[in-house]
């Protein structure tokens, strides 16, 4: 590539979204012929965006500022049981908050342990940083395996609302839920339909706020003292950077990011367990980001989205029996393979950030994007 | 007193386990200078492989200190299969890539996928034992010091004992091990002077795998075998690794002794009043390692070779 050619979407860029689009209208058509309940799609359309909160939030951590964190998992599950212990009618400690209040019981949780995980680790070398930080994400859920007394223990939370349980008018619906135009009833929706509709539209709210929110901050000054402080972290500090606080700031936006899809995580499957902690989701996430395209925001969704492909076409595909193998290491395989190959074949991943680095100002022709 | 004898007998067994993952670690981290993530799966490996060797050659011979002569054969086969499934991966994975020490590290993670992928579809996920019957405590040790002490336990710490001084001898005195010591201090310097680095690099991967190995038959041995029980002691392995000091097997030798005994004298904590049981001992390991990569980068042996 000689010239950068910003206008235009890549050929790449085309064949990914054609791929997705074709996958989509697989789906669509399996929903109409009655082949996949549409609640069990709408159910996997939220756990994908759940993955790209995620895979955003590593982003931010790995992507722009080069940070190894392995630590994923805590950061996602505090989010999630922050929520759960406050709302859940099975916790041993509170219960019953409004989930709009105890979104910010797991945003906080998860900002504290931010801060106590990144003080001491930020300043170490990248991989010592990767094994410390898996250490003390262990850490964290060793704990909450074991102080049942706060936690349920290994048991796990059950009992936790939906998260419009309790708004004006989504929690007093009444199920089936029949649509009128003009009076005449046109459709009905069961209650599973509605409320995995309703998880849909608050993920995709969540996601879109996500996105532009990081695409602000990932061009303005403080982005490109972060990219620097990726490249050559000396520099940044030669130009009289604080490169310490930069890190630490977007070490905790990355984590609050994470702990946003653990509280939604929570509020979908309506469960949570110290299982969800176990370090194979943090790997989860990391292949997403870098099959995407480290530091990329487009391709940390479209890695996302790839995480729940896996999980749910290896689930199908033993279902059907033709293969000699386990979903479980099917899964542990192809994720495996699709590390190897990434960092053989196609190291900058999918999706590079391209475009994403220049204001669409500097584009010339006043295009807006 | 009797208590604390005991827990440092413990230590002793499960120091033995964790000194031989973890000089295979530190020989990794300092030739082929990366975090090896999937040392603890090649650990499992070994002990897969000595599983199906030990049901071949079963109760062959007579008995070593309770053990059977058909385990150490085992043993030798499942150290084998680990240094060969190494040094393909070497090959065919590592040596290709063009990437620097990060990209290695996110590999190798890869890599324990496919390990521990492979495992866990031909054995399962169920807990399973080698077919020795396990005997009651050496009756002198309890009577004289009141510490269970089993003949398996001693024949893992003197297995190790004997691995390890056959490595210290392996560098110590001959030419191989001083080449191992050049390439490990400055790769660059060994390989101006002559040192085919490449071939060292491989009789590092064969030797870190077969000790990785032993580690791992003589982990399943003393709990139990199931696909987990590498990657769940990868970070108390890395722990000794690092308060050693990255790079240095001796004190590889010496972190993973120390972090051993860390591990079982966790109880003591609860015994002398502070309320962290047992299940933290993992924990414990993990917070040291955290505290000395911060006042101690380079560990307690740092510049050792």
């Amino acid at each position: 590539m000689s010239t950068l050619d910003v206008g235009a979407y890549s050929p790449r860029e085309k064949g990914v979204v054609g791929l997705l689009g074709a996958l989509g209208a697989l789906l669509l058509i399996a929903v109409v012929t009655g082949f996949l309940a549409p609640a069990y799609l709408l159910y996997l359309v939220g756990l994908s965006a759940m993955y790209m909160l995620l895979s955003m939030g590593l982003n931010v951590q790995w992507g722009y500022g080069g940070m190894i964190n392995f630590s994923v998992a805590a950061f996602f599950g505090l989010g999630a049981y922050g929520t759960a212990l406050l709302t859940a009618s099975g916790s041993p400690i509170s219960g019953g908050v409004s989930p709009v209040i105890a979104l910010f019981g797991g945003l906080a949780l998860a900002a504290v342990l931010a801060v106590i995980i990144g003080y001491p680790t930020l300043k170490l070398r990248d991989d010592y940083l990767a094994i410390a930080s898996l250490g003390l994400a262990e850490v964290v859920r060793i704990f909450i395996l074991n102080e049942s007394q706060w936690t349920a223990g290994s048991a796990g939370l059950t009992g936790i609302p939906l998260f419009f349980s309790d708004w004006p008018v989504l929690g007093d619906l009444t199920y089936p839920y029949v649509f009128y135009a003009g009076g005449t009833p046109v459709f009905n929706m069961s209650q599973s339909v509605v409320t995995s509709f309703l998880n849909v539209v608050l993920v995709t709210v969540i996601v879109a706020a996500v996105y532009l929110f990081l695409r602000r901050i990932h061009q303005s000054p403080w982005g490109r003292v972060l990219r620097t402080i990726r490249t050559d972290e000396d520099l940044a500090e030669t130009l009289g950077k604080n490169t310490f606080a930069f890190k630490m700031q977007a070490f905790v936006i990355g984590s609050l990011i994470m702990a946003l899809a653990g509280v939604f995580y929570s509020h979908l499957v309506l469960f949570v367990s110290p299982q969800d902690l176990q370090p194979i989701t943090t790997f989860y996430v990391w292949v997403a980001v870098i099959l995407g395209g480290t530091g990329s925001d487009r391709g940390a969704m479209l890695g996302g989205f790839t995480i729940v492909a896996i999980q749910q076409g290896t689930r199908f595909m033993t279902d059907t029996g033709a293969l000699p193998i386990g979903a479980a290491p099917l899964r542990l395989m192809l994720v495996g393979l699709l590390i190897i190959f990434i960092v053989r074949l196609r190291p900058e991943g999918i999706l590079p950030p391209e475009r994403e680095l220049i204001w669409p100002d500097s584009l010339g022709g006043g295009r807006d994007e | 007193m009797a208590q604390i004898l005991q827990y440092l007998a413990n230590g002793l067994v499960f120091s033995s386990i964790i000194i031989l993952g973890s000089i295979g670690l530190s020989l990794v981290y300092s030739i082929a200078d990366f975090a090896n993530f999937a040392h603890g799966d090649t650990m499992t490996l070994g002990a897969y492989g000595a599983f199906v060797a030990f049901g071949v050659f079963g109760g062959l011979g007579g008995t070593v200190l309770g053990l059977p002569i058909g385990f150490f054969l085992a043993l030798a086969v499942g150290m084998a299969l680990a240094a060969i499934v190494a040094v393909l991966t070497h090959i065919l994975v590592y040596k290709p890539l063009d990437t620097d020490s990060i990209g290695l590290l996110i590999t190798s993670i890869g890599v324990a996928f496919v390990y521990r992928a492979v495992l866990q579809a031909s054995f399962g996920t169920d807990f399973l034992q080698y077919d020795i019957r396990r005997s009651g405590p050496i009756p002198l040790l309890l009577d004289t010091l009141d510490v269970a002490v089993t003949q398996r336990d001693v024949a893992i710490i003197v297995s190790a004992a004997v691995l390890v001084a056959g490595l210290h001898l392996l560098l110590q005195r001959t030419t191989l091990g001083r080449k191992m010591r050049a390439t490990a201090d400055n790769p660059d310097l060994a390989r101006v002077s002559g040192i085919r680095t490449d071939r060292v690099i491989l009789v590092m991967w064969v030797v870190g795998s077969a000790l990785a190995a032993a580690g791992g038959v003589f982990l399943a041995l003393y709990s139990q075998l199931d696909p987990r029980i590498g990657f769940n002691i990868l970070l108390v392995v890395f722990a000794a690794v690092i308060l050693g000091g990255i790079g240095s097997v001796y004190g590889a030798m010496l972190g993973g002794l120390l972090i051993g005994m860390l591990h079982e004298l966790t109880p003591l904590l609860s015994d002398v009043g502070l309320p962290i049981s047992n299940a933290y001992a993992p924990a414990v390991a993990f917070v040291i390692m955290v505290a000395v990569l911060l006042v101690r980068p380079r560990g307690i042996a740092g510049d050792m070779t």
